[in-house]
């Protein structure tokens, strides 16, 4: 497999599974209006696996469902912070603003690639991601805002910080800490990032389930 | 009944529409409130069946036309609580009363998933019996109510297409996937018989009375099995009830009559999934409490 390819399943793999963490918030959320904007950002991001897989899948000689679907829980290239069973709202805005902050930093690279497709991708994306980053911004405000929401918010980013780190390349985690900490005005512990490519247990379990549908009839079934 | 509430009573009967700032007769509010709380409580618990299977969803296509759809729902959810709010009951007090108990939603709602071919026979059947009489309130004399039920049958009719398409898919398949078809229309067809209710007279139904509905509840089914009896036919699929065919004669459908008993225990909690459904709305809830605080706080 070509690097652009392995850079593209990494991003697709991330979206994908991020999408499907965010809809687990459907119907349960707690506000109604929270489950609409987390339904429509897990709509987003499915999307722009989507449009990630099939950029791939041209290289590969394969299609997006296939991509999506049909790989062995392994070889799934996301990051564990997206792997995470849904979270409580604490831990879900932190993991939201976190991933959101890491993948403004991995897009603006992207946005500025030689190769024109995966510039014009990622700027199509980031179109929409920009609506996420206000809308993790937002809550990152109110949490921020009193005294509990603070405290909670606070132990939900420095327990997952060590999952953001893992989501970008060495080169780019200083930079997210630069930023994490400016917002937070706090200094951040230093901390072992957990690398992509590591596997939660949580992973083999969501494949369990995301495939159990399709895996219920043979190879190359309309569904 | 006085003669204000006797006026007011045939205004609605001759065709006319209630405003939010208008003078009511409180049964008539307490009606409506009753009425469109369920509506609201359905839309919002009709989330839990289908929730599971944005996770299993098949391909990327269907998982996001099925997360859109349930979008939709909590979305008519929430402007469906807003009319009951204008009069006079609060979003929170309807959730309190639907999580422990004292507040209904719909039949449908309250059975379990248990396949993909559930997941399109709901989309198509159960959005197709709900659209039926979601039009008829777009007549309802409650007119905040009956304006924002054009979208949502705008919505629905959506819900409908992607439905069938899904239905398709599978009834075109394997032979297995054809079964998962034909055994989730076995395991449907009663709760959509039961869908719109009983047989009452309309002149007995006080949702008719007062003209809330414009339908009689067997007018509705029939409607229903009308649009819907052929298109399913036509898939080669079969309908669980050996006296199901349309008298030429009356034009309408004959049926073996339905368990009302049965759809009376559902509606009051004691379907196959109402507790654990009602469960896991009430875990939901205590688990984001303390959001709710938090917010509150910050916005004092």
């Amino acid at each position: 497999m070509s690097d652009r390819s392995d850079l593209l399943l990494a991003i697709a793999d991330d979206e994908l599974f991020l999408g499907w963490r965010n809809s687990e918030w459907t119907g349960i959320a707690p506000f109604l209006e929270e489950d609409v904007a987390f339904s429509s950002i897990a709509q987003n991001e499915i999307g722009h696996a989507r449009a990630l897989y099939e950029l791939a899948a041209r290289e590969l000689d394969t299609t997006a469902d296939e991509l999506a679907f049909d790989r062995d829980a392994d070889e799934y290239r996301c990051a564990p912070l997206v792997q995470l069973r849904r979270l409580e709202w604490a831990r879900t805005i932190a993991r939201h603003w976190l991933y959101e902050t890491a993948d403004e930093i991995r897009l603006a690279i992207l946005k500025a690639s030689d190769d024109s497709e995966i510039a014009g991708i990622a700027s199509k994306i980031d179109r929409e991601e920009a609506y996420h980053r206000m809308h993790a911004e937002m809550w990152v405000e109110r949490l921020l805002a009193t005294g509990e929401g603070r405290a909670r918010f606070n132990d939900a980013v420095d327990e997952l910080w060590p999952y953001a780190l893992g989501v970008l390349d060495d080169a780019l985690r200083p930079e997210l800490r630069e930023r994490v900490e400016e917002r937070l005005g706090r200094k951040l512990p230093d901390a072992e990032p957990v690398p992509r490519g590591r596997h939660e247990t949580e992973l083999r379990q969501l494949w369990e389930e995301m495939t159990m549908v399709r895996r219920s009839a043979p190879t190359g079934a309309r569904w | 009944m006085d003669t204000r509430t006797q006026e007011f009573l045939e205004y609605v009967q001759d065709g006319g529409q209630v405003e939010t700032g208008d003078w009511m007769p409180d049964e008539y509010r307490s009606k409506l409130v009753k009425f469109i709380e369920m509506h609201a409580n359905s839309e919002l618990m009709g989330v839990l069946p289908e929730r599971d299977w944005i996770l299993r969803a098949p391909t990327l296509q269907r998982k996001l036309a099925l997360t859109a759809k349930i979008q939709d729902e909590v979305g008519h959810a929430q402007l469906i609580y807003r009319v009951v709010a204008d009069l006079g009951k609060p979003r929170n007090a309807c959730l309190d009363d639907l999580v422990s108990g004292r507040a209904k939603f719909h039949n449908v709602f309250h059975y379990p998933t248990k396949t993909w071919g559930d997941v399109g026979v709901i989309a198509w059947l159960v959005d197709a019996a709900a659209i039926v009489s979601q039009k008829a309130l777009l007549k309802c004399s409650y007119a905040p109510y009956a304006r924002i039920m054009k979208k949502i049958c705008w919505e629905e009719s959506f819900h409908i297409l992607h439905g069938r398409d899904v239905i398709l898919a599978l009834v075109t398949g394997t032979q297995e996937q054809f079964e998962l078809v034909q055994e989730a229309l076995d395991r449907w067809w009663e709760p959509l018989m039961h869908f719109h209710g009983n047989q009452i007279p309309p002149d007995e139904d006080p949702m008719f009375v007062w003209r809330i509905k414009s339908q009689a509840n067997e007018d509705a089914r029939q409607q229903f099995l009308d649009g819907y009896v052929p298109q399913i036919r036509e898939l080669g699929l079969e309908i669980p009830d050996s006296a199901l065919r349309k008298d030429e004669e009356s034009g309408r459908w004959l049926y073996t009559e339905p368990d009302w008993e049965k759809l009376r225990a559902v509606v009051t909690g004691h379907g196959p999934a109402s507790q654990e459904r009602l469960d896991f709305r009430r875990l939901s809830r205590e688990q984001v409490a303390w959001v709710e605080q938090v917010v509150l706080a910050e916005a004092a």
